[in-house]
């Protein structure tokens, strides 16, 4: 039904590729198909409770039906220094299980030791493809990553997170997160950008 | 790992048909990719356009903001309630095989209790949530009522998504499978059709 695959690439300080590498994705989490749940369950005044990035249950609503101001789902483009959803990477290496709902160790946004500076996610649609068997629907989510800290940063782990909105209800779900097979390191003055492209099987 | 969608049919209670589900369609794609384009700030109008059950093109609102005003608002919703046959899962008779731009069954077996019609129920929803294997399931029956036997060829999940800010109260379908035999539902016995979306890690 639903695949994805992560692509990384790390530039030095002159912007040359120094490291590349395309791994299957392999940990959609609970998270997602609780999104599922709740779409499956709208019609009504149903919440069902999903684990924020924080680690607190919160109540989420698949419809409304109210005077209320901000209403999104599944936002994904988090804008430029926002570290809290869309593509987010980190440092640790604990294996997935399904449950998870934070990175292990996030590398924060900034220019501190150990820390990187967060661009924009973005989101490129590419609609349906039907040269493939079967005919998939691809997007791909990018997001680069500065390292302005003057020291080396290690990615082992990239998380996807999306922000939901229901009037003063402002949380954030982590929907995916895999360990890499190998660690990046992101050179002092370097940069990393990261891709994660999903495709969803048609008919 | 892959997101894996089964599609479960039972009739008279009893499995008659387990397999995957390989025909979602390019609506589908059209709004998870709408809803993860956007920022989720929620304070802004967004949408994304896909095809209507009806075949027209339509907007599905992804994020809003309503201010003071009373309104409805839902981007994707499956949970149709008794006797409709507009969203949610429905069955059709048809056998046109699926393309990825398919917006309607190609021959929807109507609610109701006449010739060629099922008597549409409502949805329910089971989860199970471990922490190295989950699934969400949602599944309708239909119950044949008609006096004659009905038969089902192919089945589909349509989503509401409705804004009440503009209005717009959309159905789209996003998935489509034909079965790989017709199921015959003869007088007075059900279908029970199930979506199971799962993923485990392997």
């Amino acid at each position: 039904m639903l695949r994805g695959t992560l692509e990384i690439m790390v530039k030095d300080r002159d912007g040359r590729v120094v490291k590349y590498g395309r791994h299957e994705m392999k940990s959609f989490l609970n998270n997602f198909l609780k999104f599922l749940e709740l779409f499956f369950k709208s019609n009504g005044q149903v919440d069902i409770s999903i684990v924020d990035t924080g680690g607190t249950s919160r109540p989420a609503r698949g419809s409304r039906y109210n005077a209320i101001r901000e209403n999104s789902f599944m936002g994904g483009a988090a804008p430029d220094n926002d570290d809290s959803y869309g593509i987010i990477v980190g440092s640790g290496t604990t294996t997935v299980n399904l449950n998870q709902y934070a990175l292990a160790s996030k590398i924060a946004h900034g220019t501190g030791s150990g820390q990187l500076d967060y661009n924009p996610t973005s989101l490129d649609d590419f609609g349906v493809d039907t040269s493939v068997s079967p005919p998939v629907y691809r997007f791909r989510l990018v997001r680069s990553f500065i390292n302005a800290s003057g020291v080396a940063v290690t990615i082992n782990e990239v998380g996807v997170a999306v922000r939901y909105r229901r009037d003063t209800d402002d949380f954030k779900f982590l929907i995916a997160r895999d360990v890499l097979p190998i660690s990046y390191t992101v050179p002092a003055g370097g940069s990393a950008t990261v891709a994660v492209t999903v495709e969803v099987e048609l008919g | 790992m892959k997101i894996k969608c089964e599609l479960i049919i039972e009739r008279d209670g009893k499995e008659v048909y387990r397999g995957e589900s390989k025909s979602f369609l390019k609506n589908f794609g059209i709004v998870l990719a709408g809803m993860l384009k956007n920022t989720g700030a929620g304070d802004a109008r967004k949408f994304v356009v896909v095809t209507n059950t009806a075949g027209a093109s339509a907007n599905v609102y992804v994020e809003d903001s309503f201010g003071t005003d009373v309104r409805y608002f839902g981007v994707m919703g499956f949970y149709a309630g008794d006797n409709d046959d507009s969203y949610g899962i429905l069955v059709g008779s048809g056998s046109t095989p699926v393309s990825p731009s398919d917006y309607a069954l190609a021959s929807k077996i109507p609610h109701g209790t006449g010739s060629g019609q099922l008597d549409y129920d409502t949805h329910n929803v089971l989860s199970g949530y471990g922490d190295t294997s989950g699934y969400v399931e949602i599944y309708r029956s239909f119950v044949n009522k008609s006096g004659g036997d009905v038969v089902v060829r192919e089945v589909g999940l349509v989503a509401r998504s409705i804004d009440g800010a503009v209005p717009s109260d959309v159905r789209y379908l996003i998935a489509r499978d034909l079965l790989p035999s017709p199921i015959t539902v003869k007088p007075l016995g059900s279908l029970t059709v199930k979506y199971r979306i799962s993923l485990a890690i392997r």
